[in-house]
Order: C-alpha cells, then structure tokens, then sequence
C-alpha cells in the first residue's frame, strides 16, 4: 500500500501532474509514510526527468514540469520531515535567484531543476531579486551556496553590491557565490569576485558540486 | 499510405495577375501555331498530321492549333501515384503536396580545397545511402547524387546511377536518357517492382525535339510509366531576355512535348520539369543563384496551376558560390521558400552547390534542415480554440505570468516547432564550450553516424540484385557491341567493378 | 523621399479570413477581460479618462473593443518621416519595402569568431558603411552596436544616435530608457525626426520607463514605433503560433491605444515578432521558421489594421559564423517579410541573435535585400516583354537571342546583378584565389572606406549643438551618479 502511493507520486513527477503528487504527498503522511522515504522518491523522478534531458530525449518543459510538480508536493513533506525533527540528506543548501533588474527565470528554473536532481536543497527566490533578498535567505536557510543568474551584463552592479553586504556582514567565507547566465564570462565573474561561472544549467549543477567538493 | 511529404494549407503566392497568366498562354498557343516546334523524327510528325498539325516535313516543324492543344492538355491528370520499391515511399503528385528532391551535381568537391573531383564509386553508394536516411528527402532525380562515378564509361553511367540507388534506397526515382540507355532503365525497375518517371520529352531550346527524346518517350509509354517533359531555356540566349517572354518560348517547348504525349497514349501520368535561367553576361555561362530564376519559377508554377499539371523548381538547387558559405545559403534558401509557398509540387533542395556541377553528402545533410524548416512553414498555423489559448493568456496575465510551465507548453511546442537537426542553435559560451561548431561540423558527425548505423529497409531480395546484375551486364554488352565502350574504358570499367 | 521597393503583387497570406478574424476577436477578448499592466500613474490616469477598467492595485487596464477599434482608425495607414537629407525622408506604408540594419551587442574577431566590444571608430566606420549602401533605408535603433568602447552604458544610445547624425543623412530611429530628453534635443539641432520608441514586456506588461518615454516623443511630434518586445512562444507566449499571435498583438495593439489616446493621429509602425523558445538552451531560437510564421501571419493582421509594419527581427540566426546556416537563416525570414507585407525590415549586419554585427555581414547582406528587392518588383507583361514577335523570327535551333537587339534593352532591367557575390565559373574562381562572398565583401569594405563620405556634413553649428548636448548628457549622469 505505502510503495503504491510513492510509487503513484513519483509517477506523477515524471508525468508532471503537480495537483496529484501535492495530494500524493498529502496522502502520504496521512498514511503515515516516511516523509524522508516520500523526499527520495520525489528526488529520484526529478532525477531521471533531469538524466533524460541529458541524453537530449527530454526537452526543457519537461523538466520545468517534473520541477513544478515536485515543488507542489515538497513544502507538504518538508513540513513533515521539520515538525519530526529529521535531519534531511542533502549535498547543501542553493539559494537560487535572477538578479535585481533582470526578469529572465528560464535560466534559473533550470537550474533549479537540476540542483534539486543532483540532491541539493533549493531554494527559488524567484526573478528581480534585490540584493537584501537574496542576503536575507542566505541568512534565513543556511545557504552553502548563494547562485545568481543574469541574462544581462548591465547587472554586474546589483551583484557586486550582493556581496559587498555578504562581505560587510561577515557572511562572505560562509558561503560560495556562483553565477550564470547568457552573455556572462568568465571573466565578468572574476570581476564581481563571485567564486564560480558557468555559462549552462548542467554546468552550473556539477559547479555547485565542485565548489562544495561533493 | 504513400509518402506524406508537406502539404501547403494556405493559397499559393502569385506574382502575375489572371490576365497577365492568360496574355502568356495566349502567346504560347500563338506561338505554337505560327512558329511552331521542330520534331526531328518521322513518327512524330507522322502522328502530328494525323491529328490535324500542319507539319511542313522539309524543316520538320509542326504547326499546332490550339484547340488541339489544349485539348491534350487536359488529357493529363492533376494528381497520380508513382510506385516506389516500398509502398510507404509511393508518392502522390499533385495538388498542394510538396515533394523535395535531392539536386544533382557532376562530381563530388575536395572539402579541404573546395574543388570538383569525380567522386569514386562508394562515394556514390554512401551518398546515396545518407539520402535514404534523410526524412525531408522525398526522391532521387537521375543524376543524383552525381552524374556517375570514377571509372565508369559515359554510356554507362545513368544504368549504374540507377542501380545504386534501387540497392541503397528504397525511395521512388527519376531517371534520364541517354544512347538508348532507357532500355536497360526501364528492366530494371521492373525487376524490382517499381517504376520511375522518366525525364523522356527533353527538348532543346529554342523550340527543338530531337530524336532521341523523342524514341524515348516512345519506350517510356510502351512501358506504361509515367512521363516527364523537361526543356532548359537560358534568358538571353535560347530565349528572350525578358522573363515574360521566356516564359512563352520555354513553355510553349513543353507544351508541344505534352501534345505528343498524350496523342501517343491519352491519359498518360505526365510532369513539368525544366530547368531555367538567366545567363551571366560576364561569363556566358548561366547565372545559377540569380533571383531571375525564382521570378520564372513562381510565375510558372501559376501557368501549371492553370494547366492543372504537376511540376517542378530547380532555382534552389544550385548556387554560384563554390562553397558551403552564406551565399550558397541565400542563393538556396530563398528560392527553395519561394517555389514552396508558390506551389511546385517538387522543389530540388538536398545537396546541390554550385552549378550542376558539384553535389556533397554534407552538403545534403544540411539541406535536410532547410527543407524540414520550409515544410513547416508551409504547413502554416492551426487556428483552433485550443491553439488562440484564449483561456490560457487569461490565466497566465501578465508579468510574472510564464509559459513553460503549462500542460498546453508540453502538449504543443513540438507540433509547432521544427527543430533542425545539425543547425548550431548553442549559446555563444557553450559555443565556445563546445569548441566552436558550425552546422557544417554537426552535418559531419550525423554523416558519420548515418554511414554506420543506417540500414536499406528492406533490402534486395537476391533474385532481385541477380536481375539488377544480369541487366547491368546486358547493358555492358550492348554498349561494347556499338562500339560505345573502349578497349581502354572496359579495362579501367572492370577494375571499378572488381 | 527614398523609394525603397515596392511590392507588385498581392502579398502573401497564410490565414484565411476566418482566422484573422477570429485572432482580432481574440486579442479583443484578452484586452478586456484579461487586460494589461501599465506601471505608469501617467497612462492609467488617462485610461482611465477614456473608459478602460482600470485596476489600481495591480496597474492592470481593461480596455472597451470599441475604443480599442476607433484608437486602430485614428493611426495613419502611410506616413513620411524626414532624414536629414529629404532624398532620404521615407513614406512608410502600402506596397512599399525599406530595409534598415540589424544591430549587434558587440562586433566579432573575424578570425576566431568570438565577440568583442567594437571601438569608436569601427562604430563610425559602420555608420559609413550604412550610409553607402543603397539598400539600407533606415537606421535602427542601437546600430550597428549597442556601444562602444570605454562609453558608459548610459551614455551608449546617445553616443549612437549622434554617430549616425553625424556619419549619415539616413532617417533613424532611437530607443530611451530616460535618454529621450537628450535624443529630442539632438535630433532638432540636426532637423530631423526620430522614430521613437515603446517597448513593452511580455507577457501583457508596459514598464514605466518606456511609457513616460513616448509621452516625451509624442510632445515632441514624432512618430512612434510600438515595439512587442519579442513575445517568445512557449516562455512569455503560448507555445502555439495562432496563441502567440493574440498575446503578442493584444500588447502591442494596448500600446497603439496609448499613443492614440495621448495625440490621436499620431504617426505609429508596429513592430511584432515573436519566436520560439529554444527548448534545449532556454534562449529564443533566433532564425527558427516559427519566427516566420508568426511574422506572416502577424503582417495579415496589421495589414487588415492599416498600420504600417516593422519585421525587425530578420537580420539574427543561431549561427556564430557568417556561413551556410546564417545564409538561409537570415534570407528566409527575409523574403518571407517582404511578401507578406513588412515594410520596414531589418537585416544588415546582423549575425547571432542581437549579439554580434559584423560589416563585412552588411555589405553581403546587401546583395541579398537587392535580390529580395528585385523579385518583389516582380514580371513586367506586355507585348515587348512576351516578345511573340521576336520568338516567330529567332524560331527553332539555331535560333539565338544573345545577339537581339531585345536582348541588349531588355537583359539588366529584368536581372539583378550582385556586387559581391562569387559569380564565376570554377577555372576563373581557381585562378582567382577561390574569392568567395567574404573575401569581395571585404574589397568593398575597403573600397567604401576609402571613397566614401557623406552627401550633406553637418554644419559647424549643427556639430557644435551635437558636442554640447553629448556634454550636457555626459554632466547630467556624472552628477547622478551613474558614470
């Protein structure tokens, strides 16, 4: 009975039904379900939409539609796995936005995706983020990791002033600072003094691993 | 089912007006009844007369009156099937179906120097496989991929051409005359079950049959196959300099080779080729890639319409430019849109570069994009409650309103895109990433990878590759017999064939 | 005036009527009942005034179908925007097709491809450039870059807009972002117009910037270009071209409303477009054929609005290199606009996306507008062109027509000639180095540096206005703050 409802909910990820695996989930605990058994097998159809798009059979909605359904059944879980008090496996905490003046989320929302594929803990703040935001959530979750995107280099002021308040607050060596975003370089990341670049959302995902070394 | 290819689903784009249309039909019933055509065979002046010509056999011309005329015109069906060696590559010719047809080119180039060589007989036979693989490549015309390959006597030539492609390909085919070489043609394919249209009406501009074309459209229907009339006007120098004028001579050509079609066997399955161009007034030679060319087409395609008979565009299949380069890429594309849109029924695309003298297998892989991404076009915009998303654009607002993420994203992105296969579609740092491909370089590796996995479904049976032998063997014979072959050609021709 | 070309045939259609209709219907339907968000108290206050629905807690407007219809009438079908050379003034609209550049972010290292910030000069020199080819009409916005060298991005629209005065008599049009106070003055020392500009923001969304700018154009009496802001089916859009067409024309027709509410009668082109998403990448697949049909498509409906149409979007493709794909993928678009009634296209110079911009590009792409020129010109038919009297004398082989006197009359008017395009025969081509398009393109480059120099200069005092305005700007961000 338990492995038919997370078997169900994991069906309904890969088939990106986001009402469903929010009542699955729901359903779930009703039962009585490990949350943490609930949040492996959420991971894992996340997992394997993000390992199809790799192989180039799965396209861009789709992955935006297993993240959607995912994160419609996780705050459920996640309440869950808080209220008991379990310690969640996780590779870090990603706070995730599009920075201030920008309002392109498609590069993000990939990211995020995959994040969450590879076993992070994410946390999407959204597009036309202000730097006190993103200081805030940093602070707020913990972050290892703070990810910044831009399509735009005309941002490079908004993030710079990012991490001058990480550095004012002495939360600069706390956290790893990594952008991306189209028409960014390598060299425009040395710049703002962020720790790591990468131009695609696969790459940003296994940057995210490098600079953590996980 | 046959073949699909694309279906144009709005009105086709016209250039010329009603009147402007009949002004040219007039002109080529006047002109076919008082310049008439020359038909240098005694059969078909014979049959002329019988049927009312006036044919004057001193100079053999014929004299046609135009009731006749456009009596045979209506003999031809608007639409037919031709069969091809596997029923699901039938084609049905007519009305708004679009077919792309590879272009043919004489020899293959040295992608290091970009200079023409002969291409060797597996270049040939890869080649040919490639095309059988590629999706938005309907058929083969006859000398495609190339006009033969290294080794091979003259003579030999289309008979070889032709066997090749029934061995790697299962997709229907066009084929050539040339010697007598329509014999050996027409066996072969029906050893296989098949059929061809043969390019049999050729006419030489201005205003001339010759004999040759002429018995070979006598063979062609004892065969019962269907029939294509072709003729090759350049503005300036076998025709008028005017496209409108042009328009009449090349069109009147054609016209008179219909007649004798269908006063040979009513009803025969016929199609318009051609091939015309401006001539380059530098060079003399013609001017491939010129926007004269697409004018004509598209003003063409209407006369056809009129005459309710499929026919054909060659303006995209060549260039000027002796690369794969940005002009070879306007010089192609515009004229491949424009007979599209237009309505020809077959559009040369795949492979051809400059002239008919150069062809390359990358070069067809590449074109298979353009092809997919003109077929879509044509296929146009579905208007229905569920594609307007009315209801959708309420529900998503505006900004921070998204897309992506919707059911109807998923549902419908695929059916409206086309996604090209090797265009280079990376931004510029994963571009960089990736060690800065072209197309061309992806157009490589799927070449690659079609030569490796790619298999001929399904293939001769081996009674029919004994057939294809043994006709192929016939044909040698035949042409040693005339004297056609050399000593010389047969002693390099057998080493090819080892 | 100019005389661009002029399309002799009816335009291409690809919806029938029923469809056209039923896409006004619907971006009717959207304006009223899902409405825009204008983040202007300005705009709201005045939609307000002239009955729209207007909900202040979210800025979004609802707007009645009759006043959306009677704002669509008041818009000239044709109008005239003056250059600084009145050979060069333009009357847009009808049958009649000009071609303007595209832009680039940067230009590129010719030899590795790679993007690079252009100098001041190569800024100048591709003004020049422009400003010698026949079939550039119209200057854009922003080109041939974004900015250039060690100019401060608040300076860049304006550094560029004075280039353009300066290296060309052509018309122009000019973006904002709060430089429109400075690109009005400018535009009136050199007595010209400018085409002004308002972007919006898919989905449904003006910001306010953009809309306090065309208050500011309009004031000042110019014409104004009501810009989609390149709806991206699939992301901002519908992934269906027929939803995409509504969401995409509804903005824009909102804009329409806004200008004609603010001076009815106001001079307005409209600029759509709308492309699919890169489904691997996330960027807009720029050169893919969905950006065509919905340019097509779009042309029907502004045409059966009587308002005249920019397809701006044809000079960009996916390709990073000026070869096959960039071909077919620019030309394509291209001839596809000019059909379908565009008449304003932009297509020179234009490589990947709005990134790069490269002259040798715009001088290739000249040839090609000239091409596309050339056929929408389309057959001339008479009784000299059919020449049934000609054909009855040359007759059958071996008849021949290269040494008619027809054919010397006749022969340039009905061919066009390109000028750098490789037009040989393979033995002139080898003895020739192998010249390819590039290689001529660059021979022109040079040529047109060399002998090239703008019909009318600025007067001293003219060039003077232009210096102190540039000062005045460059003292007004010092002291903001923002250089």
């Amino acid at each position: 009975m338990s492995n038919e409802i997370l078997e169900n909910l994991k069906k309904a990820i890969l088939e990106y039904e986001s009402e469903k695996a929010a009542n699955l989930a729901r359903e779930a605990l009703e039962k009585k379900i490990d949350p943490a058994k609930a949040l492996n097998v959420m991971t894992e159809a996340v997992r394997q939409v993000g390992d199809g798009f790799g192989r180039g059979e799965l396209w861009l909605p789709d992955l935006v539609g297993a993240a959607d359904a995912m994160q419609s059944a996780m705050p459920i879980i996640q309440k869950e796995i808080e209220r008991k008090g379990m310690k969640v496996e996780t590779l870090g905490v990603v706070v995730v936005g599009t920075v201030f003046g920008d309002i392109h989320s498609i590069g993000k929302t990939m990211v995020c995706t995959l994040l969450a594929a590879e076993g992070f803990t994410v946390y999407d703040l959204g597009v036309n983020v202000t730097a006190e935001k993103f200081i805030e959530a940093v602070k707020k979750y913990k972050a290892d990791i703070l990810a910044m995107s831009a399509l735009m280099t005309m941002t490079a002021p908004e993030q710079r002033k990012v991490i001058a308040i990480l550095k004012k607050e002495n939360l600069r060596d706390k956290v790893k600072v990594m952008v991306g975003g189209g028409s960014l370089t390598e060299e425009f990341a040395k710049n703002i003094g962020a720790d790591g670049y990468d131009p695609t959302a696969p790459g940003g995902a296994k940057l995210a691993r490098r600079l953590l070394n996980k | 089912m046959a073949m699909k290819g694309f279906t144009r689903k709005f009105k086709p784009l016209e250039i010329i007006t009603e009147e402007q249309v009949e002004a040219i039909h007039r002109g080529i019933l006047d002109v076919l009844q008082t310049t008439g055509v020359r038909f240098e065979s005694k059969r078909a002046l014979k049959l002329f007369e019988k049927n009312d010509c006036q044919v004057d056999y001193d100079n053999m011309r014929v004299k046609f009156p135009p009731g006749l005329v456009e009596e045979c015109l209506r003999r031809c069906p608007s639409s037919f099937r031709v069969k091809a060696r596997e029923p699901k590559n039938d084609l049905i010719i007519g009305g708004n179906t679009v077919y792309f047809v590879a272009s043919p080119g004489m020899q293959t180039v040295d992608l290091d120097t970009w200079e023409p060589r002969p291409a060797t007989k597996k270049e040939y036979y890869d080649t040919v496989k490639i095309m059988d693989a590629l999706p938005n490549l309907h058929l083969f015309c006859c000398y495609t991929p190339y006009f033969g390959f290294e080794g091979i006597p003259e003579v030999m030539k289309i008979p070889e051409g032709l066997a090749a492609k029934i061995r790697n390909s299962n997709k229907f085919t066009w084929s050539c005359f040339s010697n007598d070489c329509e014999i050996f043609n027409i066996k072969m394919v029906k050893a296989v079950g098949t059929e061809t249209i043969i390019l049999a009406m050729m006419a030489s501009p201005p205003l001339t049959y010759y004999n040759s074309a002429i018995e070979c459209a006598f063979r062609t229907l004892e065969a019962d196959l269907p029939i294509g009339v072709d003729t090759g006007t350049v503005f300036g120098a076998t025709g008028p300099a005017t496209i409108a004028g042009s328009l009449v001579t090349y069109t009147a050509e054609l016209v008179a080779g219909i007649v004798l079609i269908q006063l040979i066997k009513p009803g025969t399955r016929t199609f318009i080729a051609g091939f015309p161009h401006p001539q380059n007034m530098r060079s003399g030679s013609p001017a491939f890639g010129d926007i004269g060319i697409s004018l004509f087409d598209v003003a063409f395609n209407q006369i056809c319409r009129k005459y309710e008979i499929p026919c054909r565009n060659t303006a995209s299949a060549y260039s000027s430019s002796k690369k794969m380069d940005f002009q070879c890429g306007y010089e192609r594309g515009i004229p491949a849109i424009l007979s599209a849109v237009s309505g020809a029924q077959f559009i040369h695309v795949h492979g051809g570069m400059y002239g008919e003298l150069a062809h390359h297998p990358i070069q067809d892989i590449l074109d298979d994009d353009v092809a997919g991404m003109i077929g879509r076009f044509i296929e146009g915009v579905e208007v229905s409650d569920e594609t307007l998303a009315i209801d959708l654009i309420e529900k998503v607002g505006p900004i921070p309103g998204f897309y992506l993420n919707k059911e109807h994203t998923r549902k419908w992105w695929r059916k409206e895109q086309f996604v090209p296969e090797v265009a280079d579609r990376l931004t510029y740092p994963e571009w960089i990433n990736s060690g800065k491909k072209t197309a061309f370089d992806y157009a490589k590796k799927r070449m690659e990878e079609i030569l490796a996995t790619h298999k001929v479904d399904p293939p001769l049976t081996n009674s029919q590759e004994e057939d294809i032998e043994r006709i192929l063997k016939e044909a040698r014979e035949y042409y040693r017999k005339k004297g056609l072959i050399t000593d010389e050609e047969w002693e390099t021709y057998k080493k090819v064939l080892r | 005036m100019l005389k661009g070309f002029t399309r002799k045939f009816k335009p291409l259609e690809i919806l029938t009527e029923e469809h056209v209709e039923a896409i006004h219907r619907g971006i009717l339907d959207v304006l009223q009942e899902t409405g825009v968000r204008f983040e202007s108290k300005r705009a709201l206050k005045l939609f307000e005034k002239n009955d729209c629905q207007v909900d202040w807690s979210n800025n979004q407007v609802r707007f009645p179908p009759a006043l959306v219809e009677e704002c669509l009438r008041k818009a000239p079908s044709s109008f005239r925007i003056k250059a600084r050379d009145p050979k060069n003034d333009l009357i847009i609209g009808g049958n009649t097709v000009y071609f303007e550049p595209g832009v680039g972010m940067q230009t590129i290292d010719i030899d590795t491809w790679e993007l690079r910030t252009a100098t001041r000069k190569e800024n100048y020199d591709g003004v020049t450039i422009l400003d010698a080819l026949d079939t550039v009409h119209f200057l854009s916005c922003y080109c041939p870059y974004f900015g250039f060298d060690n100019v401060p991005s608040v300076m860049a629209m304006l550094e560029s807009v004075a280039a353009k005065i300066r290296n060309s008599t052509k018309a122009q049009w000019s973006g904002y972002q709060g430089r429109e106070v400075f690109v009005i003055e400018m535009a009136k020392a050199a007595g010209i117009e400018l085409l002004g500009n308002i972007i919006c923001s898919p989905p449904l969304t003006y910001y306010g910037d953009g809309v306090e700018n065309i208050f500011r154009f309009i004031e000042a009496g110019f014409p104004i270009d009501v810009c989609g802001g390149g709806t991206i089916a699939g992301a901002t859009g519908p992934a269906t071209v027929a939803g995409s067409l509504i969401a995409d024309g509804a903005l824009n027709v909102a804009g329409i409303v806004l200008v004609q509410l603010i001076k009815p009668g106001t001079r307005v082109i409209v600029q759509g477009g709308a492309g699919p998403q890169n489904m691997r990448q996330g960027s807009p697949a720029f050169g893919a054929i969905g950006g065509s049909l919905h340019n097509v498509a779009y042309n029907q409906i502004f045409r059966h609005y009587k308002i005249p149409i920019m397809d701006a979007g044809c000079y960009a493709g996916s390709s990073k290199r000026i070869d096959y794909q960039n071909g077919y993928e620019k030309a394509i678009p291209a001839v596809l606009a000019a059909l379908s009634g565009a008449n304003l296209i932009g297509f020179h110079g234009g490589m990947y996306g709005e990134l790069s911009w490269h002259p040798f590009q715009a001088i290739i792409d000249d040839d090609v507008a000239g091409m596309i020129g050339r056929f929408i010109e389309g057959i001339k038919v008479n009784d000299e062109t059919l020449a049934i009297d000609l054909i009855e004398k040359v007759g059958p082989i071996p008849g021949f027509y290269l040494n008619k006197e027809h054919t010397r009359k006749w022969w340039k008017k009905e061919q066009f000639v390109p000028k750098v395009a490789d037009r040989l025969t393979y033995p002139e081509w080898m003895k020739t180095g192998k010249k390819s398009c590039l290689d001529y393109a660059k021979e022109r480059m040079d040529e047109i540096a060399a002998t090239h120099k703008v019909a009318i200069p600025l007067t001293s005092s003219q060039e003077k206005d232009i210096e102190r305005i540039l000062k005045e700007a460059r003292k007004y961000y010092k002291e903001k703050g923002l250089i």
